[in-house]
């Protein structure tokens, strides 16, 4: 479990606070949407996580390690893998491999285990067919794939993603996700950052963060079902929310609180055979 | 993109070879090109021809090694054509300069020595992967240790080094597409305003430079890079292969160095 406990923090000493009081318990195995205006304070919140910040107050705690302790932070850092927004700031090897084994390599394992880790981590981010290819000649989409496989060869127990498909066309977007998604049902905690809301309502729970608050925390029902909260404070609802609060506006008996396409469907279905 | 010395995966003896081994190699080919005689270096540089065209190195890819340097070795060649003693053989009235026939001779050995050079590192680049040649020069700098030489590091600087030259070319090609996409055209623009747009060029980078470095230290903190000891997953184990290049080698060094003695 990570545990953030009235969390301060801010860039300069005599600067706003980015991060105002952030309490959050996030579960072994969570898929977490973390959504919220630009400059809320999501990406300072998940540097957080695995001590790429500290807090100037409170405390963050990884599996029971204080990020605070410089004893603790190679092994937070191990726990918690981070996939940057741009790709071409995260990957620092030339190659696929050599990229993948740079945080087994910083771990110091033997150049076997390393290897072992390499193709495993291909293997669960679904892209083996990429293996000794030059990074320059991957597409926006793989080189997403590769950060996402490199955070993979640490074996974190939890993965922060920050909008892991901003820029990505429709067909690289569901590569991403699926893979997201196949990650989260082994095990792996996601913290996903996005201003996709529909991205977000296929997650477990959808915290917003507003102002370095955290503003709204709850399943995507329940989040998107503050249609009103959520607008005062410049977000918008998963289109086929926005749907259905149109047909409500018309008098038709739909239910409002639906983010999923499917049950969105059934309801139109339903009202479909009413008429 | 495709750029000239970039790693492609094959097999071939040269591929399989040990990385110290082949930088080794290259790094006393380098010494002996520089040193050697007109008829050695020709000997040399024919011999290097056929081993990267072996090893699927194509002659276009040597072309494209080269272009780069096409100004500098011209220029090269022209001073030794130039400013060589002996006798004229063309001389142009209206430039009152003239070309000695043992000055075009010794241009044309240095620009053979440049390409030979030149074919001999996309020879190394192009059979070995960048994490190879990496682990071979932290190998060969681990004496350096004892004196406190950060070479872990060395190498790590050498790695970034090498991923982000094409990651800022292909910035600076974006911020040039940017600038033609407001009007600015090099060709038809004054003194001054392409002064101005060389000046904005720099600085788009150099500020692009700076932000991605930041970016890319927490990127690898966060992937766990400390400055310490670092494993390497490239493979350095020497078989009989590189035994039989070392002895060739080996045999190679003694006999030039005799015919050397002997012929001077």
């Amino acid at each position: 479990m990570i545990i953030l406990n009235n969390v301060y923090y801010r860039y300069e000493p005599e600067g706003i606070d980015a991060l105002r009081g952030v309490s959050l318990e996030i579960n072994n195995g969570e898929h977490l949407a973390l959504i919220g205006p630009n400059g809320c304070g999501k990406t300072t919140l998940i540097r957080h996580l695995n001590a790429l910040l500290l807090p100037f107050d409170g405390t963050v705690d990884v599996e029971g390690l204080d990020t605070q302790k410089p004893r603790s932070q190679a092994k937070i850092r191990s726990l918690v893998g981070m996939v940057f927004q741009n790709p071409d700031n995260q990957i620092v090897g030339m190659t696929v491999e050599e990229d993948i084994a740079f945080g087994p390599e910083n771990l110091r394992l033997p150049m076997e285990d390393i290897k072992k880790r390499v193709a495993e981590s291909l293997e669960r981010a679904g892209i083996s067919e990429l293996a000794g290819r030059n990074i320059e000649n991957l597409s926006g989409g793989e080189k997403r794939l590769v950060a996402i496989a490199g955070v993979l060869a640490m074996q974190p127990r939890y993965i922060a993603l920050d909008e892991p498909t901003a820029f990505l066309d429709p067909a690289a977007t569901t590569r991403v996700l699926d893979i997201i998604d196949k990650l989260h049902r082994e095990g792996v905690g996601i913290i996903h950052i996005t201003h996709n809301m529909a991205e977000a309502a296929l997650t477990q729970r959808v915290v917003v963060l507003n102002e370095g608050r955290i503003y709204l925390d709850g399943t995507p029902k329940q989040i998107f079902g503050k249609a009103e909260m959520l607008q005062k404070i410049g977000m918008h609802l998963p289109q086929v929310t926005q749907l259905l609060i149109k047909l409500k506006e018309m008098d038709l008996p739909v239910r409002t609180d639906i983010v999923d396409m499917d049950e969105a469907l059934n309801q139109i279905r339903i009202l479909a055979a009413k008429i | 993109m495709y750029h000239a010395g970039v790693f492609i995966k094959g097999e071939s003896l040269i591929y399989n070879l040990d990385p110290r081994v082949k930088l080794a190699f290259i790094f006393f080919l380098s010494i002996i090109i520089l040193w050697a005689k007109s008829l050695a270096v020709f000997l040399i540089g024919i011999t290097l021809f056929f081993v990267a065209l072996a090893n699927s190195i194509k002659l276009r890819t040597i072309g494209q090694a080269v272009k780069p340097l096409l100004f500098f070795i011209g220029l090269i060649f022209a001073a030794h054509a130039l400013f060589s003693a002996g006798e004229a053989f063309v001389t142009i009235p209206y430039l009152r300069v003239s070309f000695s026939l043992s000055g075009v001779q010794e241009g044309f050995i240095v620009t053979w020595r440049f390409l030979c050079l030149i074919v001999a590192a996309v020879l190394l680049t192009m059979t070995s992967a960048p994490s190879q040649i990496i682990a071979a020069i932290k190998f060969f700098l681990r004496p350096l240790k004892f004196l406190r030489v950060p070479v872990d590091d060395i190498a790590v600087m050498i790695m970034l080094a090498l991923r982000l030259m094409p990651v800022l070319l292909t910035e600076k090609e974006k911020i040039e597409t940017a600038q033609k996409a407001r009007g600015y055209d090099s060709r038809a623009s004054g003194f001054i305003i392409k002064i101005k747009a060389f000046l904005f060029l720099t600085m788009s980078i150099l500020l692009g430079v700076f932000r991605r470095a930041d970016e890319l230290a927490l990127a690898m903190e966060a992937r766990g890079y400390a400055r310490q000891e670092r494993t390497s997953m490239a493979e350095m184990k020497l078989t009989s292969s590189d035994y039989l290049m070392l002895a060739v080698a080996g045999i190679f060094i003694i006999i030039f160095i005799a015919l050397y003695y002997c012929f001077s």
